[in-house]
Order: C-alpha cells, then structure tokens, then sequence
C-alpha cells in the first residue's frame, strides 16, 4: 500500500482486504459486496443522529433558546438518549388497523432510502454501485417511498393517517417532475448517466493538471455547473422540489402537526416510528447528494495535489472530506429554511410545482441546449436573459390577483 | 445464477398469483408490484440494467401508484371485498389461457432465434446505444409514441371536463371575477 495517493486510501484498503480473499471467488464477491455497503448503512444513520442534534440546535437559536444540552457535552448525546427511549418504548398497534400493512410499511420504507445512497460518489473510485444509469437508478428507486408511505396512511385505519398518504402520494408525485426535469440538464451537459462521469465532468481540467496549486485548486471549483446560467437555475429548481421529495418545511403538508396530527406516523409508535424518521433523514441525505453531485461538483472542492507524489490525479485531501462538507451545509440551509418559512398549503404547494418550478424546469432545458452549442460571450447573456425573463413572467402570471385586504388585529 | 433466478421467478410467481386470489384489493395491488420489482430483479440478472430502471420507474412508480389511486377513488377503501374472485366463465378463460400459453407462447419461445442466456458477460454502457438506436434509426417510430401519448392526454382531459358543466362555471368565475375587480 502506498501513500501517493492520500485520496485514495480507503479505496486501496478495501482492495487489499478484497485481494486477501482472492482464492475464494465467491467469497471475495461477497466481501466486496458488504465492504461497500456495510459503511454506508453504518455511516448515513450516524449522519442522521448528528442532523438531529444539529436541527435542535439550530431551531433554538433561531427560535432564541438553548435546545438540547443536558446529555453530554453541548447536549451531543441527546441522539443517543433519544435512540434509547426509542428503543424502549411500547409498540402499539391499533386494533382496527391492518396488521401486516401495519407492520410492513416501515420495512419498505426503509429500503429505498438505504438503496439511493449507492449511487453517491463519495469519493473517486468511492461509488457503490457505479453503473452506467446511476442517476435514472436513483430517482426510480426514490419514486417508491410513496408506496410505502401510501400503505402505512393506510393501514393505519385512521383518518388522519390516510390524509397524510394521500397527501404525500399527490406531493411527491408532482414534485417528481421537477425534480428530474432539473436533473436532465446536467445529463445533457455531460452526456452520461454515471454519477462519477458527472462528477468528473465537473473539473477544469487544465488548471487541475498544472503545477501551481492555486490553480489545482480553483480548477476544482470553477467547473462546478452551478456557476452556468442553467446550472444555477436547475440548482434553485431541484434544492426547492427535493425540499418537497422529502417532506421537508416548507412542504411538510403530509405531516403537518398542527393539521392532521402527524400524518402518516400518526399510528406508529417505538421503533416503527424510528424507522420512518430515521428513512426521512437518510433520503434527505441521499437527495442532498445527488443535488451535490450535480451541481456542486460532488467530491471536488479547494484540493492540491500532494508534494510527494508525481501521480497527476492524487489529492492531498479526500473526496470524501469535501462531499460531506457540502452534504452538511445544504442540510444546515434546510434545517434554516424549516426555522423560517411557515407551511404552504396544499393548493399553493400542486400550483408551486406545475406552474411555476415544471414551466422553468422546461424552459432551463432549452437555455442549456443553447447554451451548449452558443460561444460562451454569446451563451451566457442570452442565457441569463432568457432565464431571467422567464422567472419574472412566471412570477407575474401566477401572481395572486385578488386584493388582500391588510391584517387589522381588533382585540390585540 | 440459477439460484438467483429460482429465487426470483418464484417470487414472481407468488406474486401474480396472490395478486389474482387474494380479496384485499391493496393486498393485490402490493403483490402485483412485488411481482414488478421481481421482473426488474430477472432483467438486472440478464445484464439488461437500463431495461430493469425502466420496468422500477414505469411499473412501480408510475403504474403501481395509478393503480393505487385507481382502488382509492373507487371503493370504499375498508379492504376486505366479500364479492366471490371467480367469476362465472372461469372455466373457459382458464381453457383459452392453456391454450395460448402451450399453443402460442412456448412454441415461440421454443423457435425464437433468441439466446435464453445473456448476451454479455458485464454490463456495458447500454444506454448511449440506446439513445442512438431511438435518436437515428427508430425516429420515426419515436415521433409515433410522442404523437401517440399525446393524443391520448388530450383525449383523458377532454373524457374528463365535463363540458357543459365547466363551461358554466368558468364563464360564472369569469364574471364574477370582472364584478369583483370592476369595483
């Protein structure tokens, strides 16, 4: 094993490991099978534990309290704590509801999650499943959380619960359509459906092979695609309608608390609630990703190559590092947008979607092809222009024309 | 392999068949789709990943949530149905299905010049092939399914505006929103 590569160290091990195992074909297979998945499942939850403490943390500050910090050090522990009584806790099922729905729903749900984050590139050379459809995996395997979630509203037998699983099954399905439109784009662009090859896609470079490490570095970030017209464009379109993919604020309609109690969680108790929860943050997570991927060039930030080392594609710094920075700072602006923004209703949430996000969504894959084949100082005005306009258009069509009387507060 | 596809045409075949005899209709729908996501499962085994994307997206998210909404706008959705699943003819379907299966289906399985097994040993990069397959020699047959789908959106939201009824109200909203901003 050598340290050429800093970047590639993980990478190396689990060859070596693999490589260990190599007169037993079908059991090296089956190692490198659980090597790449194993982490995967043990890490995602974690982050998940760490992004429970973190929207705690942030929605007191924003809501001016402390939050969590009587467990451990600046209350670091409350998701071990939480996890505990989670785990302790009675399971009650409803008399009426539907047993086996009752107890699958949270099983289901659990797989889609977990299966999206194969297709992350953590790293180079770090994609579980580096297949050549990766992106067109990720969204068909996202589209089936929708079912279970429908069969747990339904199960349930109660109607706050069937509420919540239509609701969510009308809201992902309308946001699906943006959300993918969005990522057409960078499909496009690229030419690939391989997430690696659209992360890779995303370096210049010449300044990433030159000597000079401040141009290794800019190199890595001034490729990235959210810095083109469409890409900023498509970025805004897929961060709002993966906020709606996942039941975040400003879109939790389907859980709304202060409506219809806790939607489709509404029957579920212990650990079967866990695992919805837990199943909400980890595809949050894995949505996240893709978006970092797409357009936050995925595993490139400010990187240099090591001193020491002549192999022209090694870094000082692991992908990896870099991946999870962005991941946690898009979370950080969920968490914020959930201490900000109040809950849209449902009408505003299907007109958000198809008339606003869908047209743009539409009109951002003509700029693109423009974009691709127009010279770069005849592209990016026209580009810009063209987006712009549109914005302020739709804007301007869907604007509410009825006259809103201000507030007066009589008794206050 | 073959234990992977023993494993996974039975799952198949438990699926489909609970599908047809089970009475809970959501019961059905979930076994049909498990019967989808086996079909994914044979073609990912096939080595034919961009075909098993398509069957996870087409089948399971869009036709299995149609299907689902399908039961939910027109029963009450309490289960249980206590309606008999055979229906009277069912001795003639079944005869014309043994047919079609030992007449139709297996003779042209038996005498199709296609390989039973797959035709590559990994998964190569299927989906640039195929863009340039429907890009440059199907167009046509491409425009035909755009011409086609279209179509048939067009004919859904006609079947499904009542005319004159809409008409009325949008001409009522219509008039009511001049009353409105006029004063």
């Amino acid at each position: 094993m050598s340290f050429d590569n800093p970047d590639q160290i993980l990478v190396e091990l689990s060859r070596l490991i693999v490589g260990y195992f190599a007169d037993a074909p079908y059991l090296s297979f089956l190692v490198g099978v659980l090597l790449s998945s194993v982490p995967l499942i043990a890490i995602f939850p974690g982050c998940f534990a760490f992004t429970t403490w973190l929207e705690r943390k942030g929605l007191a500050r924003i809501q001016n309290r402390y939050g969590p910090n009587r467990v451990g050090p600046f209350g670091l522990f409350q998701p071990i704590a939480d996890g505990i009584k989670m785990l302790m806790k009675e399971d009650i099922v409803p008399t009426r509801s539907d047993k086996w729905g009752h107890l699958l729903a949270p099983i289901f749900i659990m797989i889609p999650a977990m299966m999206g984050l194969a297709f992350l590139p953590l790293a180079r050379n770090m994609t579980a499943v580096a297949i050549d459809s990766g992106l067109l995996f990720f969204f068909a395997i996202g589209s089936l959380a929708t079912l279970a979630v429908f069969l747990a509203g339904w199960a349930s037998r109660n109607k706050y619960s069937l509420l919540g699983g239509m609701r969510a099954v009308a809201q992902m399905v309308s946001y699906e359509m943006p959300l993918i439109l969005s990522a057409v784009v960078v499909v496009m662009m690229v030419g690939s459906m391989n997430t690696s090859l659209i992360v890779e896609a995303q370096q210049y470079k010449p300044w990433v092979e030159s000597d000079n490490p401040l141009f290794q570095c800019l190199g890595q970030i001034r490729g990235w695609f959210v810095f083109t017209p469409w890409g900023f464009a498509g970025f805004l379109i897929f961060f709002v309608a993966s906020l709606a993919e996942t039941n975040r604020s400003p879109f939790d309609i389907p859980e709304a608390d202060s409506e219809i109690i806790a939607g489709h969680m509404t029957e579920y108790s212990g650990f079967k609630y866990a695992l919805f929860f837990i199943s909400e943050y980890v595809s949050a997570f894995a949505i996240i990703g893709i978006g970092v991927t797409l357009f936050l060039g995925g595993w490139n930030g400010p990187n240099i190559r090591p001193p020491w080392s002549d192999d022209p594609q090694a870094y000082l710094i692991p992908g990896f590092v870099w991946f999870f920075a962005k991941m946690f700072f898009l979370m950080c602006v969920m968490i914020w947008i959930r201490g900000t923004m109040p809950r849209l209703r449902v009408d505003q949430l299907m007109g958000f979607a198809w008339k606003f996000l869908l047209p743009l969504a539409f009109i951002n894959i003509f700029v693109a092809g423009f974009y691709y084949y127009a010279p770069w100082y005849y592209g990016w005005p026209v580009s810009i222009g063209v987006l712009w306009t549109s914005y302020r258009f739709l804007s301007r069509v869907n604007q509410d024309k009825r006259i809103v009387r201000k507030r007066t507060y009589k008794f206050a | 392999m073959t234990i992977i596809f023993i494993i996974l045409s039975i799952t198949a075949l438990t699926g489909a068949i609970s599908a047809i005899f089970l009475k809970n209709l959501i019961y059905a729908v979930y076994s049909l789709l498990l019967l989808f996501v086996a079909i994914a499962g044979i073609f990912l085994m096939l080595m034919a990943e961009f075909l098993a994307v398509v069957q996870i997206l087409v089948y399971l998210g869009a036709i299995g949530i149609l299907v689902l909404f399908g039961v939910m706008m027109t029963r009450n959705i309490s289960g249980a149905s206590s309606e008999r699943i055979l229906s009277r003819g069912w001795f003639f379907g079944l005869v014309i299905s043994v047919l079609m299966l030992f007449g139709v289906l297996i003779p042209g399985l038996a005498f199709s010049e296609l390989s039973s097994s797959p035709a590559v040993e990994t998964i190569t990069p299927s989906v640039k092939e195929i863009g340039i397959q429907l890009m440059h020699l199907n167009t046509p047959a491409l425009w035909l399914t755009a011409v086609l789908l279209t179509a048939a959106l067009i004919g859904a939201v006609v079947v499904a505006v009542p005319r004159n009824y809409s008409s009325k109200l949008f001409l009522t909203y219509k008039l009511e929103n001049k009353n409105k901003s006029s004063k």
